[in-house]
């Protein structure tokens, strides 16, 4: 296998001014777009019922100043927003997978997730959406409670700027917990390679139990779809520490293609089996491409 | 035998027929170290990778893990076995049969001895002979040369090495049969030699393989063809012809004459053999010979007297040569002897009393006073008398020395010590041991440093040879009267010896002579020259010397030879007599040193070796294995 497969950080911080200034385009475009648009009665429902007040709550930086109560300013010299009960109170759940196996890829599988998960994050809080995020592996958990609003944004990257990938892939225990813990309606994306050595449907099946709409977002680097190795390997499993050893053929690569292909479609038809948005991204795509392209081509994005 | 030994015979039979060195292919054994190396030296490079999981999955669909199966897979190691096969190969040196001979410089070795001239159908073995080196000369391409050697009694180079086709063709056909024995050595030497200048020389015996002196050729692997000529195998012929003169003593006085009759074709031979003497009939004896096997026939007869005895088998078979036999029947040799000595002296009595009784000798005395050089005595005897020259003929001279540069006397010894004596010498033949001689007064012998000393004492020699110039000279140091030599045994002995040793009876008493060996002409002081009559009527004249025979080697047809002195003549009978030219049939192989080489029929084939293009496809693998290995851009 060639060498760049190494456990390597991300090649640019999320914070970076490049990454941010990409972000900001892309939000941009998402002005006219909302997240949350793949239902149609949920469009419906949300145009008749932003009227009615249901709750105030903080202001916090960044949120749009037309929400503000300015009333209660005026008697109070505080700032609050006025919420509607009908308005539909969306979380992006983002679930990302932090094993071991994720730290690989070039660019880095995790990293390329972060990205990922920060872009969508970022068009969920311009949109006024809650975002959560929580990156699990076997040997613990990483979560960033909800936020809400444009100024979390930082908050958000810096989360996930720190993410490392560690442990095994628990993906099913994982998304079981994240279920009990929360209950509230709005988009999951679960962003993993789904190579779990004991299976990948047991998450998804978790997660499709939720109230939530799914996606799944598999995230593989172009060594793993297309791999370019020659001679006698001995392959360390980055997670199990086991090892296969191999002697490269063009048939055991061609059918090593074959495997990776069925793989990922055997993903692809467990989550259109049960109406879970489906996405393959490799890591070297681009991802400004992946989420105006490929997140519009899933269903995420109208 | 057990079923293993058969296989492995099998096995080497064919390896022998593709392979010239063999054993070399036990370097194949060297693939599965190379193997084994290959395995226990097979570094995985280690790679951490995200999951093995979908490896694992491709590798239980191929089950690629077996050992077998990684090999398979890998270029640089069947290279490195197709190396290893190449080379080995190429050591064991691949070959294969072409016709033809073209293409190469070429040594014909020729038979052209008696057997030889067999009939095959209508023509001789001979021709056949020479019809399949014709055929060589005519395939030559430019640039080939040929060398011709014929070989029989003796070789001869007929051309050297040349690409002069009409000359070789001419040579060919001039090719005559001989009578006589079939000797290889020396063309073989001659090609050897050769050889060493012209690397790609190739030998070929043309011939039916009959040799004589095939086990004296050595031990040294020589790279020839044996071109088989001859099928036939019916033949029978006298290998031996001789007559014994009557013994001493028995009534009887007749002559025996005694002959055998070898068969050599696969049936019964049931025919005559008719004795006869000149032009009269002895006998007439029916012969039977089982195939294979001798039949000995002996004749007897009154003394003959001088004249020529022939054998004849009456048969009509492939070798004619070897049908009839001849003897010279010389009358016994008569050896002239002067004796010159005191006539009442008792060494004088000795001497006489030990020549005399000897049938041979014809003896003259004289005393020393009497004494007038002569040339016709074969042996002359000097008593304690040296005349002022040196006589013709053999010398001894007793108690005196012949006037000769170097010899002389000085002084005399009391009682000598016999302290050594000269076995080697032919006049001390029968073990003639003489140290226990006594003898009062010796002569003390001054001789030439390179003097063969026969008896000596110390310091000076008691009986010595002096011979110069062919011509036979002894010297007795001593008085036979002052010794008590006469009566011991080595007294007659020696005299016996004296007169075995005289040229006329060493080289004139043999009546036959084998074909291309050489018989003697004795010196006659009359003659500087005689003219010797071949069998076929041809004449040769020879040149004698007066001191020593003469040998005459023109011997290659059986037949009587005549030697004209003048009107005198003195016949010799030149025979075949040989079992192995009479075993007509051609050798299934010839053995030269440890080679067997098998006979090739009609056309040479010659192998022609295949190492180049081996050597050459092993070093191409070998490139390209060392590229891949430093590319190792696909494997």
């Amino acid at each position: 296998m060639s060498p760049e497969t190494t456990t390597e950080p991300a090649a640019y911080s999320l914070l970076d001014a490049d990454f941010l200034r990409r972000l900001e385009r892309l939000a941009i475009l998402a002005k006219r777009v909302q997240l949350g648009h793949i239902k149609g009665e949920r469009k419906s429902r949300r145009k008749g019922s932003s009227v009615e007040f249901a709750d105030y709550r903080d202001y916090v930086q960044g949120d749009d100043l037309r929400h503000v109560d300015w009333n209660i300013f005026g008697r109070l010299d505080a700032l609050y927003l006025k919420l509607f009960q009908e308005q539909e109170d969306l979380t992006v759940h983002l679930l990302i997978d932090a094993s071991r196996s994720m730290a690989f890829g070039k660019p880095g599988k995790l990293a390329f997730a972060a990205k990922l998960a920060a872009a969508i994050g970022y068009i969920g809080l311009v949109g006024y959406d809650r975002v959560s995020v929580e990156a699990f592996s076997e040997s613990g958990i990483f979560r960033l409670p909800a936020v809400r609003g444009k100024g979390a944004a930082r908050e958000l990257f810096a989360f996930l700027d720190g993410l490392g990938a560690q442990g095994r892939t628990g993906l099913e225990q994982s998304c079981r917990s994240y279920i009990l813990r929360n209950r509230s309606k709005g988009i999951a994306v679960l962003l993993s390679d789904f190579l779990d050595p004991s299976g990948f449907e047991g998450a998804l099946r978790r997660l499709s139990q939720s109230r939530c709409d799914l996606f799944a977002v598999q995230v593989l680097s172009r060594d793993e779809l297309d791999p370019q190795v020659t001679g006698d390997l001995k392959l360390l499993d980055s997670e199990t520490g086991e090892f296969t050893e191999i002697s490269v053929s063009p048939s055991l690569l061609r059918r090593y293609r074959e495997n990776v292909g069925g793989f990922c479609d055997a993903v692809r038809a467990f989550c259109m089996a049960r109406d879970i948005g489906y996405v393959l991204a490799p890591s070297d795509t681009p991802f400004e491409e992946l989420i105006l392209d490929m997140l519009r081509a899933g269903g995420m994005i109208r | 035998m057990s079923r293993f030994d058969t296989f492995f015979q099998t096995l080497g039979n064919t390896l022998d027929d593709w392979f010239l060195a063999p054993p070399f292919l036990w370097l194949l054994g060297l693939i599965p170290v190379v193997i084994l190396l290959y395995l226990l030296k097979l570094r995985r490079t280690e790679v951490i990778i995200a999951s093995t999981l979908l490896w694992l999955k491709s590798l239980q669909d191929l089950t690629a893990n077996a050992p077998f199966q990684r090999l398979r897979r890998n270029l640089l190691l069947l290279l490195q076995i197709l190396v290893i096969l190449l080379v080995a190969a190429a050591l064991a040196r691949p070959f294969f049969r072409q016709e033809g001979t073209a293409g190469r410089n070429l040594c014909l070795l020729i038979d052209r001895s008696a057997s030889m001239s067999s009939r095959e159908g209508d023509t001789t073995r001979l021709e056949l002979a020479k019809q399949c080196a014709l055929e060589m000369i005519r395939e030559m391409e430019k640039g080939d040369k040929v060398m011709l050697v014929t070989f029989a009694e003796n070789s001869d180079v007929l051309c050297e090495l040349t690409d002069d086709r009409p000359r070789l063709r001419a040579a060919v056909e001039g090719i005559e049969p001989s009578d006589t024995r079939t000797r290889l050595r020396d063309a073989i030497l001659v090609a050897r030699s050769l050889k060493l200048s012209v690397a790609d020389l190739h030998v070929v015996v043309i011939g039916d393989g009959k040799i004589r002196d095939l086990p004296e050729i050595g031990t040294r692997a020589f790279d020839l063809t044996y071109l088989q000529i001859g099928e036939t195998s019916a033949n029978a012929g006298i290998v031996a012809f001789s007559m014994r003169d009557p013994l001493e003593g028995q009534d009887d006085e007749q002559q025996q004459t005694f002959a055998l009759v070898h068969n050599a074709s696969s049936d019964p031979l049931d025919t005559t053999l008719t004795l006869s003497f000149e032009d009269t009939v002895l006998a007439v004896e029916e012969v039977h010979v089982p195939p294979g096997d001798d039949s000995e026939l002996v004749f007897r007869h009154p003394e003959l007297g001088r004249g020529i005895l022939r054998a004849e088998l009456d048969v009509d078979d492939a070798l004619a040569v070897d049908n009839s036999a001849l003897l010279a029947v010389q009358p016994i040799a008569r050896i002239k002897v002067l004796l010159v000595a005191e006539p009442d002296g008792t060494s004088s009595y000795f001497l006489q009393r030990v020549l005399v009784p000897d049938p041979r000798v014809e003896l003259s005395t004289l005393a020393p006073t009497d004494y007038t050089e002569s040339s016709e005595y074969d042996l002359t005897i000097f008593d304690s008398f040296a005349p002022a020259s040196l006589p013709t003929g053999t010398l001894l001279y007793i108690n005196a020395v012949p006037p000769m540069d170097g010899v002389g006397v000085e002084g005399t010894v009391e009682h000598p010590a016999i302290i050594s004596v000269d076995s080697e010498h032919p006049m001390m033949r029968f073990n003639l041991n003489p140290s226990n001689v006594g003898i009062r007064e010796a002569l003390r012998l001054v001789v030439p440093p390179d003097t063969r000393s026969l008896v000596s004492t110390v310091g000076s020699p008691l009986v010595a040879d002096v011979s110069r110039g062919g011509q036979q000279i002894l010297i007795i140091g001593f008085d036979i009267a002052a010794s008590d030599w006469p009566l011991h045994l080595s007294y007659p002995l020696f005299f016996q010896n004296l007169l075995a040793w005289v040229p006329r009876v060493a080289l004139a008493s043999e009546a036959s002579t084998i074909a291309g060996q050489s018989f003697a002409i004795m010196p006659d002081p009359e003659r500087t020259s005689v003219s010797v009559t071949r069998p076929d009527s041809s004449v040769d004249a020879v040149d004698l010397d007066p001191l020593r025979p003469v040998f005459y080697a023109n011997t290659e047809q059986t037949g009587v030879y005549a030697v004209a002195y003048g009107d005198a003549v003195l016949f010799h009978a030149v025979n075949l007599l040989d079992r192995t030219e009479s075993a007509v049939a051609p050798a299934e192989s010839l053995s030269i040193g440890r080679a067997e080489i098998a006979p090739e029929r009609g056309r040479v084939r010659q192998n022609r070796e295949l190492w180049r293009w081996l050597v050459v496809a092993a070093l191409a693998i070998l490139t390209l294995e060392w590229t891949i290995y430093c590319r190792r851009a696909w494997i």
